[in-house]
């Protein structure tokens, strides 16, 4: 499904921040990413989310070379990335419903066509009871499972995840992690989830893939 | 009032479907309204202007070019009173000449008063004679023919008031063209200030656009979804300016029709036509606001896209 070969990054004429990366990521697998801060974790989920072209190598997704794709081409891949941020990133002025909602409004479909599943999938996530709530009005574990809503609404292939824990407690990092199993388990999505915190590599028995200095050490 | 008006859209914005994607307040909303509705009513007006000074224009143009005048000047040896009945008698037959007259001498006398003074017995003077010929049709009218004819009275031209005729209309063709360039500024000073308002909107919403761009937003789908505020926003501006300029124009009407004194509102009635904008005129200043409207979408989608491919 992803193949990355010989790949490095630079910012324009700045030091390689990635270096040599070559792994593959097969369908329906589960990863974490992880490896100390400035290691280059955001940098490689960006080549992944397709927001960045490698500087040099080859990087293949979905069986094509993404580096002669057009501007059209990479937005229809594009949509079969999901992402969740940190941060969450939800819009404030929208509520939880219209968050989640958002990638297949801009879809085009229309409201009564999404409306089913939108719900199904916040009452899935536990979030059935705060669909009208404002972001602002949410807690960080609330909001966290809005932009996990988010990002698998539209059914993409691949979830990218950029330390989704690093906003919640540990009880709750543990209680997310668990509900992006699931998500692997039952919908068959690929993830990988970028984070540094130890505790819950070693709670969860899935693969690593570990960056150190811009260079993949450990892809297990 | 403005508030007001949009509030209703927003309302009505609301009623359709969910909530805008880009939130109503943060496009620079209340400051570009106004911005809008102030030059909407600019180009309203002065378009308005333009076409009472055009309408006027034609009207002066058309009463001038149904008269002409003759004009007999004394000449020694000559009878004034045989030359003007000769006169008049070749005007009348002559082709598209609806009447003719002559000036009797207390007509006369009225016209010089302004620059000879009231109470002057012509009749001791030698002073020139006018016949007024009215045309039935300035275009089918024979005055070269009519020309020709009067050179056997001796001292006898005859006047179509075509330099005057000329001056007035050079006069409104650059009032009508001073007027079109103003618009023209206005429009390219209104095209400045929603590309620097569409920018201020990006740089704000930049969270926004990331995120669409996130979920796999296309470019056209984000600059429809800031097209549809601002096109919002062109449409109540420019229906605010445009019924703000159709009541400048209604008041402006009544105050020459009631306060001005009834010669100075006659005078004024024959400058501008009672400031009678007229249905050409009311559907000049209506369409300023879907001119506005598609001005203001237009150009925030071009500055957009523009500013999505400098910054993707």
């Amino acid at each position: 499904m992803i193949e990355f070969s010989d790949v490095g990054l630079r910012y324009g004429n700045g030091p390689e921040i990635l270096r040599d990366l070559t792994f593959s990521i097969e369908p329906g697998s589960f990863h974490f990413l992880t490896g100390p801060s400035g290691a280059g974790k955001t940098s490689l989920l960006r080549l992944l989310l397709l927001s960045l072209k490698p500087s040099r190598g080859k990087v293949t997704m979905f069986g094509e070379d993404v580096s002669d794709l057009s501007q059209d081409r990479l937005l229809q891949m594009r949509r079969h990335i999901g992402i969740v941020f940190q941060e969450f990133r939800l819009l404030d002025h929208l509520t939880t419903f219209e968050n989640v909602a958002l990638p297949l409004r801009v879809l085009g479909q229309p409201e009564s066509e999404y409306r089913p599943n939108v719900t199904e999938l916040l009452e899935w996530v536990g979030l059935g009871e705060r669909m009208n709530a404002l972001p602002s009005l949410l807690s960080g574990g609330e909001k966290q499972r809005a932009a996990i809503a988010r990002a698998v609404i539209a059914r993409p292939k691949v979830l990218l995840a950029d330390e989704p824990t690093g906003n919640v407690d540990p009880e709750l990092s543990s209680r997310l992690v668990h509900l992006f199993a699931e998500l692997n388990r039952t919908l068959g999505t690929t993830i990988i989830l970028a984070t540094h915190e130890l505790p819950l590599l070693d709670k969860f028995s899935y693969p690593r893939m570990l960056l150190s200095k811009g260079e993949l050490v450990i892809h297990d | 009032m403005i508030e007001r008006v949009a509030g209703l859209f927003n309302i009505l914005r609301r009623r359709r479907g969910a909530a805008p994607i880009v939130p109503e307040k943060s496009v620079a909303g209340r400051t570009l309204l106004l911005m809008i509705t102030i030059m909407s009513f600019l180009s309203a007006v002065t378009l308005g202007g333009v076409v009472l000074v055009q309408k006027s224009a034609i009207a002066w143009s058309a009463d001038v070019g149904r008269e002409l005048t003759i004009q007999i000047r004394p000449v020694e040896g000559e009878v004034m009173e045989s030359n003007l009945r000769t006169a008049v008698s070749l005007a009348q037959t002559t082709p598209g000449v609806a009447s003719a007259r002559a000036l009797t001498l207390e007509e006369s006398q009225k016209l010089l008063e302004p620059w000879l003074g009231a109470g002057l017995d012509l009749a001791a003077i030698e002073v020139p004679r006018l016949v007024v010929v009215q045309l039935a049709d300035p275009v089918d009218a024979d005055i070269e023919g009519l020309t020709r004819n009067l050179a056997a009275i001796k001292g006898a031209s005859l006047d179509t008031h075509a330099a005057w005729r000329q001056q007035l209309n050079t006069m409104a063709g650059t009032i009508v063209l001073s007027g079109l360039m103003v618009l023209a500024l206005i429009g390219v000073a209104t095209v400045l200030a929603i590309i620097f308002a569409t920018r201020g909107a990006m740089a704000t919403n930049r969270e926004i656009v990331d995120v669409l761009h996130y979920i796999g937003a296309s470019n056209r789908f984000i600059a429809g979804e800031f097209q549809g505020r601002f096109l919002s926003i062109g449409l109540q501006g420019g229906l605010i300016g445009a019924a703000a300029a159709l009541l400048f124009f209604a008041l402006i009407g009544a105050a020459a029709g009631n306060m001005l004194s009834s010669e100075a509102g006659a005078q004024m009635g024959v400058l501008f036509g009672r400031f009678a904008l007229g249905v050409d005129g009311m559907i000049g200043i209506l369409a300023v606001i879907p001119v506005i409207a598609a001005l203001t979408a237009i150009t925030s989608r071009m500055t957009v896209r523009r500013y999505l491919s400098e910054t993707s």
